[in-house]
């Protein structure tokens, strides 16, 4: 039984041959364009999953910034922020703090749950006074179609686009329009004042 | 990127490179390696068309996957022959077992150059010796003496360690001298 086998170097001049004779064995050319196609659609579903996130990144970005304002600023009532005059109510003699005690003022600034009960019995004739929008993206892609959406602000966002808010009252919240594009981008946003009548 | 004009050496900078996107990177790693993982497939196989569809199988799933190659367990080039060999695994796994003895349909055209035939005979036979070979002994020959693979880079394709590869490649080695031993004397007598 032996004699009957290779030696191993035979054997490995045997499996030497046959590597030789197939070295120049290559996948045929259409697996390479096939995988080019697929590398290409790949790559191009890749960058719009990246541009989505980005979207949305921006979107939550906004949101948390909208949550961030209405939670350090919860019990505030929304003021005319520019130049903003602290809200003017008539105030009746038995409602008026004991530390008034005085001659009373014609007009006097009203405690805030005061003001709120007061708002509620005779809310006053309001009408919007809105700025200009000024634009959130430099350079502006085109604009098809979006939203706009109504937010609260700390005043100070108005400084931001370059509008005067006095420093007493940046912490102030204001109302705001901002205008979102159909991809969930904030494009433009213009800020809202209430003249009371 | 950097493919762009400039010579890249390694493999893992044109996968880097391939994985952001870059088209040239890839083109130039399919390039640089399908020819061993093709022949690494056809040699294991014996099928052509078997072959072709590992090798693209391969690419795609180092596209989908290449983010998981770790430099430290061994080269990208047995990272791809580990791939190839899993998908090898899984087709032979579903291929009836009397298949396995048949001889490859790409060794069926045989040219009429009566100098040629004696050497074509001997490599014929030794590619069905190799293709008769249980798997794990075909895998070791295969890599390291028909793609001298480092025993490392086979080692780490087969998924086992060093010393199990050897052991393997002898006992391949030694199965294949007795099979083209049983086959010499057959043709002589």
């Amino acid at each position: 039984m032996k004699e009957s086998h290779l030696k191993v170097d035979p054997v490995l001049q045997a499996l030497r041959a046959l590597a030789e004779n197939d070295r120049e064995r290559e996948a045929p050319p259409e697996v390479e364009a096939r995988l080019l196609g697929a590398f290409q659609l790949r790559h191009a579903r890749r960058v719009r999953r990246i541009q989505r996130m980005r979207t949305w990144a921006a979107s939550a970005t906004l949101a948390a910034g909208i949550a961030i304002a209405l939670l350090l600023w919860p019990n505030r009532t929304p003021k005319p922020a520019v130049n903003a005059t602290p809200p003017v109510v008539e105030v009746s003699e038995a409602a008026r703090p004991a530390a008034e005690a005085g001659p009373a003022p014609k007009v006097v600034r009203a405690p805030r749950t005061l003001a709120r009960k007061a708002a509620a019995a005779s809310p006053p004739q309001a009408h919007e006074v809105v700025t200009d929008f000024f634009p959130l993206m430099n350079p502006a892609p085109s604009f098809g179609r979006g939203q706009m959406l109504r937010v609260q602000l700390p005043a100070a966002a108005m400084r931001t686009v370059g509008l005067p808010v006095r420093e007493e009252h940046l912490g102030d919240l204001v109302q705001a329009d901002v205008l979102v594009g159909e991809e969930g981008m904030p494009r433009a946003i213009r800020f809202v004042r209430f003249d009371v009548k | 990127m950097a493919s762009n004009g400039k010579r890249m050496t390694s493999d893992e900078e044109l996968l880097e490179a391939a994985l952001h996107g870059d088209e040239a990177a890839f083109t130039a790693l399919y390039r640089r390696r399908q020819g061993p993982v093709f022949r690494f497939a056809l040699h294991t196989s014996g099928d052509a068309a078997v072959s072709e569809d590992v090798t693209q199988e391969v690419f795609m799933a180092l596209l989908e996957n290449g983010g998981r190659f770790d430099p430290a367990r061994g080269t990208l080039l047995s990272f791809l022959y580990g791939i190839a060999r899993n998908l090898l695994l899984r087709r032979l796994a579903m291929k009836r077992p009397e298949d396995s003895d048949a001889l490859p349909e790409d060794l069926a055209a045989d040219d009429d150059v009566l100098d040629d035939l004696t050497r074509r005979e001997t490599i014929e036979a030794v590619r069905s010796a190799v293709l008769s070979l249980p798997a794990p002994y075909r895998e070791a020959v295969v890599l390291c003496d028909l793609e001298n693979a480092s025993y490392e880079d086979a080692a780490a394709a087969l998924e086992c360690p060093v010393g199990t590869v050897r052991s393997r490649l002898s006992r391949g080695r030694a199965m294949l001298g007795q099979k083209l031993a049983v086959k010499t004397a057959r043709s002589i007598s």
